[in-house]
């Protein structure tokens, strides 16, 4: 650093600094910064500072053919890719028309289920390490390769499946398949125990969490949040109950809920919420057996595909909250436009800004990866 | 430039079988303690966590994560980068402590990937600052990562990886890429000028064109000394 390079200011003396948080910082999820104006150690302001991730997803989308945004799309959200595939395929078959096969939906479930364990588990790690507890962070990774295994097997990528294309699933179980999920899952839950008695019943981490980033119902509300945040401070809102898609009008799970709306509340509910995603997994390894048929409707030829004109917005609920696509065809071979409404957009900037004011520095990690943000998704 | 106190280099003459035998102790130690840091550009760096958590534990070839780039050797460019990223990383680069290895994961790294076309990501990553090792892969496993990690060791072992002195003799060229995309005034806080004469690295290729933009858009010596003298002036309390 040269000292040339930098004007001395001449400024009265003060208590106040400004603090540039990120983007190579542990504390804060992937590449991503924050502008933090501190007072002794309680921040006064912070300011999101994104962007580092960009890629112009939404032009590059316009830039190519349908059938080749598939493999475009779980890019934009690295920790939970699954439901991005689907979202995208759903908005394709409702612009065509396409009638998806039962079995195709049931298999769907299934990913994006196992997608979510895996993705809550990512969190519950990075959450753990920001307090210092690294052995949960192990474990969280370790158990979640279990599940990526699982994707491996039956899509062929570990973390981008590229799996769901519009009309259906790629291709068919493998054999034994089914087997070896319930032997994860019955693996993962005997595990869950151990998580409680490491990392959520924790003082450590029960008195870091407590009381930090609290947000109220109205205030979720008005800054639209989704998904486990929202549900964190009491209201049991979900996309895949309130609004079903796929078969998950046919199963049977519940919606948890916490009160208090804090950092600790939100990570309680991802917890629950991972054992309502075992469930519905179980379901489906149940029923699948007896569903038999094709796997996917047939298409025209993917390289010259006109989908018809028309505008369409679908909407899934993903780990992260509820995420949409607003997709316009002009009857072209290619998109005409793609909005992607992501949840982390919401969480990562203006819920973060405002839930930082007020809390000690140290505690933004904290209420950074209880919201579990998802930078490339904020950016895209 | 001048107002940096140059350190003569002593060359040492490596005649002696001896001081053969202690720099290869040297460099088998280095290739053996390497400390990352770990700054998650893209995508790919999903795949780190693994690699170095229990599963694949890249721990146990002594490579570890590092969060301050003072203290790490090896740059890992986790996927495409931005340009805004773009501009952390080369001051991130600099800022390290030589010798210094970058490794690009991911092939968007190597030639855009699958963001060819967009926009606003740096296709080529070796032109902006030396890259020693690519690993390609959309995204590479962590076996794969780990393979190239081990390849890097190898490399440093025998003295391969040199990439970081590159930086300085080839400084205008780099220099020149990065001013084409951050505008002419594009300047960093770490002297490589100085740099490099202090490794006895000034080449053909370390002065230029672009360096001598570099002294043109300059900011005046005057603010040091203002600074100093407001430091007597007002003595901080
Ligand atoms: S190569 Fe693939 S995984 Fe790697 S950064 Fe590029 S898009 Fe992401």
């Amino acid at each position: 650093m040269r000292p040339e390079n930098y004007e001395a200011q001449r400024q009265p003396p003060s208590n106040e600094f400004e603090l540039n948080f990120g983007p190579n910082h542990p504390g804060i999820e992937g590449n991503y910064a924050l502008k933090v104006k501190l007072h002794g150690d309680v921040v006064l302001e912070a300011q999101a500072d994104g962007g580092y991730l960009h890629r112009g997803f939404e032009k590059l989308m316009e830039q190519r053919l349908w059938i080749q945004n598939i493999a475009l799309v779980p890019r934009i959200c690295v920790p939970d890719p699954s439901p991005m595939e689907l979202c995208y395929s759903m908005a394709v078959e409702q612009l065509c028309g396409l009638h998806v096969p039962q079995r195709a939906n049931w298999i769907r479930v299934m990913q994006l289920e196992l997608s979510r364990i895996a993705a809550h588990l990512f969190t519950f790690g990075g959450h753990a390490a920001t307090t210092g507890m690294y052995s949960t962070m192990y474990w969280g990774v370790a158990d979640r390769d279990l599940v990526l295994d699982l994707f491996e097997e039956f899509t062929g990528g570990r973390v981008y499946s590229i799996y769901n294309i519009p009309g259906g699933v790629r291709r068919e179980l493998p054999s034994g398949f089914l087997q070896r999920v319930s032997e994860t899952l019955d693996y993962i839950e005997s595990r869950l125990p151990d998580y409680d008695n490491l990392f959520f019943k924790n003082q450590v981490f029960v008195k870091r969490a407590k009381d930090v980033g609290v947000m109220t119902q109205e205030q979720a509300l008005a800054w639209g949040v989704t998904g486990p945040n929202l549900r964190a401070t009491g209201l049991a809102f979900d996309v895949r109950r309130d609004d079903p898609y796929l078969i998950y009008d046919q199963l049977e799970f519940e919606i948890p809920t916490e009160e208090s709306g804090d950092a600790w509340a939100r990570t309680l509910v991802r917890r629950h919420e991972l054992m309502e995603s075992i469930r519905i997994v179980r379901q489906v390894v149940e029923a699948l057996p007896d569903i038999h048929g094709p796997i996917r409707a047939p298409i025209p030829n993917p390289l010259a595909w006109n989908v018809p004109a028309g505008e369409t917005y679908t909407r899934v609920e993903s780990s992260k909250g509820e995420l949409c696509y607003y997709v316009v065809s002009d009857g072209g071979p290619k998109p005409y436009r793609v909005h992607v409404r992501g949840p982390s957009s919401m969480h990562a900037v203006q819920v973060l800004e405002k839930l930082s004011v007020g809390s000690r520095i140290e505690d933004i990690a904290q209420t950074m990866f209880s919201l579990d943000a998802c930078p490339p998704e904020v950016d895209r | 430039m001048g107002s940096i106190k140059q350190i003569p280099v002593v060359e040492a003459k490596r005649t002696n079988p001896l001081a053969r035998v202690f720099d290869d102790l040297v460099r088998f130690c280095r290739s053996r303690s390497l400390f990352i840091l770990h700054y998650c550009t893209g995508c790919g760096a999903i795949e780190l966590p693994p690699a170095m958590t229990s599963r694949f534990d890249m721990e146990r070839l002594g490579i570890q994560p590092m969060v301050s780039p003072r203290q790490a050797d090896i740059l890992l460019i986790t996927g495409y980068v931005s340009i805004k990223t773009l501009k952390r990383v080369i001051l991130t680069y600099e800022q390290m402590g030589s010798p210094k290895y970058v490794i690009g994961i991911c092939s968007c790294t190597v030639n855009g990937g699958m963001y060819w076309q967009s926009y606003a990501t740096a296709k080529k990553l070796d032109e902006y600052m030396p890259v020693d090792l690519y690993i390609a892969g959309c995204m590479p496993r962590p076996e794969a990562v780990i393979a190239g990690l081990q390849q890097l060791m190898d490399k440093i072992h025998s003295g391969e990886a040199s990439s970081w002195e590159d930086y300085y003799r080839n400084y205008d060229y780099y220099l020149g890429n990065q001013q084409k995309l951050f505008g002419e005034d594009w300047q960093t806080p770490t002297d490589v000028i100085s740099e490099a004469k202090h490794y006895d690295l000034l080449s053909e290729g370390t002065l230029g064109d672009h360096t001598r933009l570099l002294e043109q858009h300059q900011k005046p010596l005057e603010a040091l000394e203002m600074r100093l003298g407001h430091e007597q002036e007002e003595p901080a309390k």
